[in-house]
């Protein structure tokens, strides 16, 4: 199972530290224009005019302190798009990717297990989405103190986090569609829809009011509705942990039983 | 894993994959210590029955087992006991050789890494070179080091030599040649009837995903009638070659008999020798023959195949 983390993390040595030094430099670019904004006299008045949804979803009437300005800015959509589309990536590539290349042959035909593969996978992309996580926290406190924008460390913290299970839950879809359906391209669109049904869930919440109760079901709500960049770790994040636990629990029999490379 | 148990055995094996059956009812052994080759078209099954071997696909119906072990309920056991090459063998473009078989190795639990050197000094492979920049042959010669690496009690190689030189295959056979004087078992697929017949003890002959037969290439040879052209000096002795056993469609030109042999040819030439003999070509084509009766869509007959009257047929040529 190491064997095969290790193998997917080193697929990774190039893209995970171009992705990790991207979301460093925008999170500090960004946080280099606070001052500026911060110095706007009209800000407050302005930031009134936003509907209700835009400003719940963006949390915009908190834009005029620091953390407020990086959570409308970059943690409530820019930063969780990003780590979706990383962990989808990935995801997609572990299982589905290398049976499309015909490698996944040499690995299975060894005494490691489907189980211990998928495993093995699964925690390679933990391990990616985790270290873009750390990045985050890495930018977000240096442009904070580089610029001011005084964001107390727990909420680095959280709002990193919340980044990165979003990343971890996609990714682990787009993983164990890969691992269902064997081909890269439908494991990459059912966690893109996934993803998309997840965000019109949350945004309708916002704005319909009947959807609002079926919001809680979207991870982007258990992730993003505390902040993102929150005072404490919420609950809801929990269920984000147990989403890619319970995805391959589920799936692990039917990978188990399923004829390998037979699409090619 | 008791000693009388053949290497494989397969019983009623078969593989639909939707309404298109890849394999058909296949029912196989291969004994521990042989080299058995799997001939046939592209699209006969091959590929298929090897896969199942390796439990990578499961059975649509019947049983297969390796070492007396059932591959779909013991499947990580049975892949522990196998070195598998696919047909279609490419590696990890990004990676050196050296560190794909440490890859694969350390899946295995270990590896002999002087064997592993002996290997790849044989077969001229440069293992600090990126799989994606080597050549087609020189590719799938990483292919063959992963696969005969371990030493494997059992070999599944699909189609081996697609892509290496000449002199390779040849170096290629010896290593399976050897790998079967250690024990281990072989079982290699190929379309090139030449490839399986210098090295299998027995051939397995599939077409589309069924057995059309399985028999001992020695067994094979002694059906055999090659056909060979007797030269001589001054007059042609046809009564004296129609006496000699296996003999059979004789016709002269001149002073050349023309003879279709069953057989060893020693007898022939011994009983025509004092009779001025001045040439002698042989044209073995008749083994191909029979293959080509197998693949052409006419004769699916399995046991009409030519049987020698004649003594026992001589030892599989083996190179080295």
């Amino acid at each position: 199972m190491l064997t095969i983390c290790r193998k997917a993390l080193w697929d990774q040595r190039r893209t995970l530290p171009a992705w990790a030094s991207g979301i460093v430099l925008s999170i500090v670019l960004e946080a280099a224009m606070w001052p500026s904004v911060a110095s706007m006299s009209s800000l407050d008045a302005y930031l009134t005019e936003f509907p209700d949804a835009l400003k719940e979803m963006f949390s915009i009437e908190e834009m005029s302190t620091g953390t407020g300005f990086l959570n409308a800015e970059l943690f409530s959509l820019m930063l969780p798009v990003l780590f979706i589309i990383f962990g989808i990536l990935r995801g997609a590539h572990m299982i589905a990717g290398e049976e499309e290349a015909g490698t996944l042959d040499l690995l299975l035909v060894t005494p490691l297990s489907t189980t211990r593969l998928l495993l093995g996978e699964g925690l390679a992309l933990a391990a990616g989405v985790t270290a873009l996580g750390a990045a985050t926290v890495v930018g977000t406190l240096a442009g904070s103190a580089l610029f001011d924008l005084e964001i107390p460390v727990a909420s680095a913290l959280a709002g990193a986090t919340a980044c990165t299970l979003l990343g971890l839950v996609h990714g682990a879809i787009a993983l164990t569609a890969g691992a269902v359906l064997g081909r890269r391209g439908p494991a990459i669109g059912v966690a893109t829809g996934a993803a998309l049904a997840a965000y019109v869930l949350y945004v309708g919440g916002l704005f319909v009011e009947g959807l609002s109760d079926a919001q809680v079901l979207s991870p982007f709500h258990q992730a993003l509705q505390e902040g993102p960049l929150a005072d404490a770790f919420p609950a809801s994040f929990l269920t984000l942990l147990v989403v890619p636990l319970a995805l391959v629990g589920v799936v692990l029999p039917v990978w188990a039983r399923r004829d390998i490379g037979a699409h090619r | 894993m008791g000693t009388e148990d053949p290497a494989v055995r397969t019983r009623g094996l078969s593989k639909r994959f939707g309404k298109n059956v890849a394999l058909s009812r296949l029912d196989l052994t291969v004994a521990p210590g042989t080299i058995c080759g799997f001939l046939g078209p592209n699209g006969a099954g091959k590929t298929t029955a090897i896969k199942l071997l390796a439990g990578l696909y499961r059975p649509s119906a019947g049983t297969v087992e390796v070492f007396g072990r059932d591959v779909t309920r013991a499947r990580d056991t049975v892949q522990a006991s196998i070195g598998y090459l696919p047909g279609d063998f490419t590696g990890y473009a990004d990676q050196t050789g050296r560190r794909f078989l440490r890859l694969v190795a350390d899946l295995r639990g270990g590896v002999d890494e002087t064997f592993v050197a002996e290997l790849a000094q044989r077969l001229e492979l440069d293992l600090d070179r990126r799989i994606g920049t080597l050549s087609r042959g020189n590719r799938q010669k990483v292919g063959i080091v992963q696969a005969f690496m371990n030493r494997a009690p059992l070999l599944l190689l699909d189609e081996p030599t697609s892509g290496l030189d000449p002199l390779m295959q040849r170096e290629f056979r010896r290593l399976l040649v050897e790998a079967r004087d250690r024990g281990q078992t072989v079982l290699l697929s190929s379309h090139v009837l030449s490839e399986v017949a210098e090295v299998a003890d027995d051939v397995a002959i599939l077409r589309e995903g069924r057995l059309l037969d399985l028999r001992s290439m020695a067994e094979l040879r002694s059906g055999v009638t090659r056909r060979v052209d007797l030269s001589f000096g001054d007059h042609v002795p046809a009564a004296r070659i129609r006496q000699v056993p296996g003999v059979r469609n004789l016709s002269v030109h001149g002073l050349t008999a023309q003879v279709d042999l069953a057989g060893p040819v020693g007898e022939l030439l011994g009983a025509v020798l004092p009779d001025g003999l001045v040439d002698v070509r042989t044209h073995e084509t008749g083994l191909a023959d029979v293959f080509l009766g197998y693949y052409t869509k006419e004769r699916t007959d399995a046991h009409d195949l030519p049987q020698s009257p004649v003594g026992p047929a001589p030892d599989p040529a083996r190179l080295g």
